[in-house]
C-alpha cells in the first residue's frame, strides 16, 4: 500500500508532461499530415526554439514566456524558408530527398546551436518555474502546470484556427486532395509554405515550455524527435484529440516506468513502446 | 589470359593501382600522423558502402549503423574480458551484428518508407541505455557509462589494424559488386523501381530485404569491431552515437547515391573535411550539413552524377577505353 499512497505523484506528473508531448508532437503532425513529410529535422527546430529564448533571456533579460514575440516570427521566418527553398523543391527529387534534406537541416541547427552556445546544458530557468504548487498532500513543479496550460491553449488555438479562418480551411483542402485544392484555385505551394510555418511555431512554443521543463543541450533534438514521433504514431495523422491522447500516453509512462523501476528506465520505455507500437500497428493506434 | 584481358578497363586498373599503394602505405614510411586519416576512410568507406546498398540499391534508408558497429565492438570488448583473443572477436562481432539485424528485422520490416527510417532511428537509441545500465563483466568500476578497455592489445601493431580495416573496404566493395552482379541485386533494382509490381512478378521482396539488410549489418559491424581495435576502448554515449550515422549518410549522398563511386569519392571529401577541420568539430559537421543539402537540391546523384554529365568527363573516358581496346585487339 505504501507504494501506491506514492502513485499519484507520478500520474499527475506524468498527464501534465504528457500535455507537454503533445505541443512538441504538434508541429510534427502538422507537417505529417499536410505535406506527408516526416520532418526529421523537428526537435533541432524545437531546441532552437529553446535557445532563442534562452538568447533573449540571457542578453536582453527577457522572460522565456515573453520572448516568444521575437522567437514566433523567427521560426515563422525559418519555416517559411525551408518550405519554399528546400524542402518545397525535394519533393519533386525522389522519395528519399526530403528525408535526407531534413537530415542535413538538423545537422546545420544542431552545429549551429554547437558553436554558438557550447555544448553546456542550458535551461530556461526563472522564479516560477523553479517554484511548485500544492494539489491534497503532493507538490508538483509550476514548470509542469504552465506546459500543460500552453499544450491545451495552442492546440485549441490551432483546432479553431484550422476550421474558421481561410487559411486554415486552404490547409485543410491541400492535405486532403492536393489536385482537387489546386482546381479549386488555392494555391497549395504557398500554402505548404504556411503550413510548415505554422508547424514551426508550434515547435518554438514547445520549445520554451520545454526548455523551462527539462535541460537541454545542442543534441537532446534527437531525443525529442523520438518522443514527438511516437506521439504522432499513436495518435494518428491530423487529429488533435489523438495528438493530445498520445502525449498523455507517452507522459504517464516516462513517469510510471520512473516511478516503478528507476529514472534511468524512463527513456528506454519510450524507445520501446515506441518500437513495440511500431511493430504491432505500424500506422498507429487510432491511425487511418 | 584473355578472362584478365576483358576485365583489364581504365576503371579496374585504375582500383588496383589504389589498392596496392594503399596496401604498402604503412611500409613506405609515409608520416605516422596520416596512417589514421587513410584508416578512417577504409573504414567509413566500408559503412558507407554498405548504407548505400541499403539506401541506395534497396530503398531502405536505415539509420541504425551505430547499433550494428556498437554490438560488435561491445562483443570485441567483452570478450577480450573472458580471454577470447581480440583477432576472434573481431569476427564473432560482426557475425553478433548480423545476429541481431536478424532479431530486429522481425519488428522493422513490417514497416517502409518513413517509418522504417524512425524505427530504425530509435534503435541505438534504446541501445545506448541498456549498455549504460548493464555491466555484464568487470565489476562496479567498469562498464556502463564507464565503459570498457579492450584488452590483449598490446602487442599489435598499428599497420596489422590498418590491413584489417583495408580488407574490409575491400571486401564491402567487392560484396557490393558480387551482390549488384546477382540475383539478388536484380531483385533489389526491381524493388526499388516498384516494390508491388516487383512483388507481383514473383520477387520474394522481404527475403531480398532482409538479405541485403543482414549484409550491411555484418559488414558494418566488422568495421566498427575494426575501430574499436584502433581505440582500444568504448562507452556508450559515443558508440551508440547518431554522429556516425551522419557521417555515412553524408558521405555517400556527397559522394553519389546508387553509385559505385559515390562512396568511394564521398568518403574522401568527409575524411579530408574531418583533417582540415580537425579543430573546429562543430564547423566540420555544419559545413557537410550545407554540402549534403545543396548538392540533394542541385544533383540527387551526388558529385558522381555532376562528373557524369560533364562533357569532359564522357569524351576522356571514351577516348580511353577505345586506346585501351586498341591495344587489346593488337
Amino acid at each position: 500500500m505504501e507504494v501506491l499512497a506514492g502513485l499519484p505523484t507520478p500520474l499527475v506528473m506524468g498527464i501534465l508532461l504528457g500535455g507537454l508531448y503533445a505541443l512538441l508532437a504538434l508541429g510534427l503532425s502538422v507537417v505529417f499530415g499536410v505535406m506527408k513529410l516526416v520532418n526529421i529535422a523537428h526537435g533541432d527546430l524545437v531546441i532552437l526554439g529553446s535557445y532563442i529564448a534562452f538568447a533573449c533571456m540571457t542578453y536582453l533579460g527577457m522572460d522565456p514566456i515573453i520572448s516568444l514575440v521575437i522567437g514566433i516570427p523567427a521560426l515563422f521566418g525559418i519555416g517559411l524558408f525551408i518550405q519554399q527553398f528546400l524542402m518545397g523543391r525535394a519533393f519533386s527529387l525522389s522519395a528519399e530527398a526530403p528525408l535526407i534534406i531534413a537530415f542535413g537541416i538538423a545537422l546545420v541547427i544542431q552545429n549551429t546551436n554547437q558553436i554558438i552556445w557550447t555544448p553546456l546544458s542550458r535551461g530556461l530557468t526563472t522564479p516560477y518555474s523553479l517554484s511548485s504548487f500544492h494539489l491534497g498532500p503532493y507538490q508538483f513543479p509550476v514548470s509542469y502546470l504552465l506546459a500543460f496550460i500552453a499544450a491545451v491553449v495552442v492546440m485549441l488555438a490551432l483546432r479553431e484556427f484550422l476550421r474558421r479562418t481561410y487559411l486554415g480551411k486552404a490547409i485543410n483542402a491541400a492535405s486532403e486532395d492536393r489536385v482537387a485544392a489546386q482546381l479549386m484555385g488555392i494555391n497549395t505551394k504557398m500554402i505548404y509554405g504556411f503550413a510548415f510555418a505554422i508547424a514551426m511555431i508550434s515547435a518554438g512554443i514547445a520549445g520554451v515550455f520545454l526548455g523551462m521543463t527539462f535541460p537541454f543541450t545542442p543534441t537532446s533534438g534527437m531525443q525529442f524527435l523520438i518522443i514527438a514521433f511516437g506521439v504522432v504514431i499513436i495518435g494518428g495523422l491530423g487529429s488533435m484529440l489523438g495528438t493530445f491522447l498520445g502525449g498523455l500516453i507517452f507522459g504517464l509512462v516516462q513517469t510510471l516506468a520512473g516511478f516503478f523501476f528507476g529514472p534511468a528506465i524512463q527513456m528506454l520505455s519510450i524507445y520501446v513502446i515506441v518500437l513495440v507500437i511500431l511493430a504491432v500497428r505500424p500506422k498507429g493506434l487510432f491511425g487511418r | 589470359m584473355k578472362f584478365l584481358a576483358s576485365r583489364l578497363t581504365i576503371g579496374n586498373m585504375a582500383i588496383g593501382a589504389m589498392v596496392i599503394i594503399l596496401a604498402l602505405l604503412p611500409v613506405a614510411g609515409v608520416p605516422r600522423e596520416w596512417l589514421p586519416y587513410v584508416f578512417l576512410f577504409l573504414l567509413y568507406l566500408a559503412m558507407a558502402n554498405m548504407w548505400n546498398l541499403l539506401a541506395g540499391y534497396s530503398g531502405l534508408i536505415s539509420l541504425c549503423a551505430p547499433a550494428f558497429l556498437g554490438i560488435a565492438g561491445y562483443a570485441l570488448a567483452i570478450g577480450t574480458w573472458v580471454s577470447i583473443p581480440w583477432w576472434l572477436g573481431i569476427i564473432g562481432g560482426a557475425i553478433l551484428a548480423g545476429i541481431f539485424a536478424i532479431l530486429i528485422s522481425l519488428p522493422i520490416f513490417r514497416l517502409s518508407g518513413v517509418y522504417f527510417a524512425i524505427g530504425t532511428l530509435v534503435v541505438p537509441e534504446a541501445l545506448r541505455i541498456v549498455f549504460l545500465l548493464w555491466r555484464p563483466v568487470g565489476g562496479e568500476l567498469h562498464g556502463g557509462g564507464a565503459g570498457y578497455m579492450i584488452k590483449g592489445l598490446v602487442d599489435v601493431q598499428m599497420s596489422t589494424i590498418y590491413w584489417l580495416a583495408l580488407g574490409t573496404a575491400i571486401a564491402s566493395a567487392v560484396i557490393m559488386r558480387i551482390v549488384l552482379k546477382s540475383k539478388l541485386g536484380l531483385g533489389l533494382a526491381a524493388i526499388r523501381d516498384n516494390e508491388r509490381a516487383a512483388a507481383n512478378s514473383g520477387v520474394n521482396t522481404l527475403r531480398i530485404k532482409v538479405y541485403s539488410f543482414l549484409i550491411s549489418a555484418v559488414i558494418t559491424g566488422l568495421a566498427g569491431a575494426v575501430f574499436y581495435v584502433y581505440q582500444g576502448y568504448l562507452e556508450p554515449v559515443s558508440t551508440f552515437n547518431v554522429k556516425w550515422t551522419m557521417t555515412i549518410l553524408l558521405a555517400t549522398v556527397i559522394g553519389g547515391l546508387r553509385t559505385e563511386g559515390g562512396p568511394i569519392i564521398g568518403t574522401i571529401i568527409i575524411v579530408f573535411l574531418y583533417f582540415l577541420l580537425a579543430r573546429y568539430a562543430g564547423y566540420s559537421l555544419l559545413i557537410q550539413g550545407v554540402i549534403v543539402i545543396i548538392i540533394m537540391l542541385l544533383s540527387p546523384q551526388g558529385i558522381v552524377g555532376i562528373m557524369r554529365n560533364t562533357r569532359l568527363y564522357q569524351s576522356l573516358s571514351q577516348l580511353a577505353n577505345r586506346q585501351l581496346m586498341a591495344f587489346k585487339t593488337e
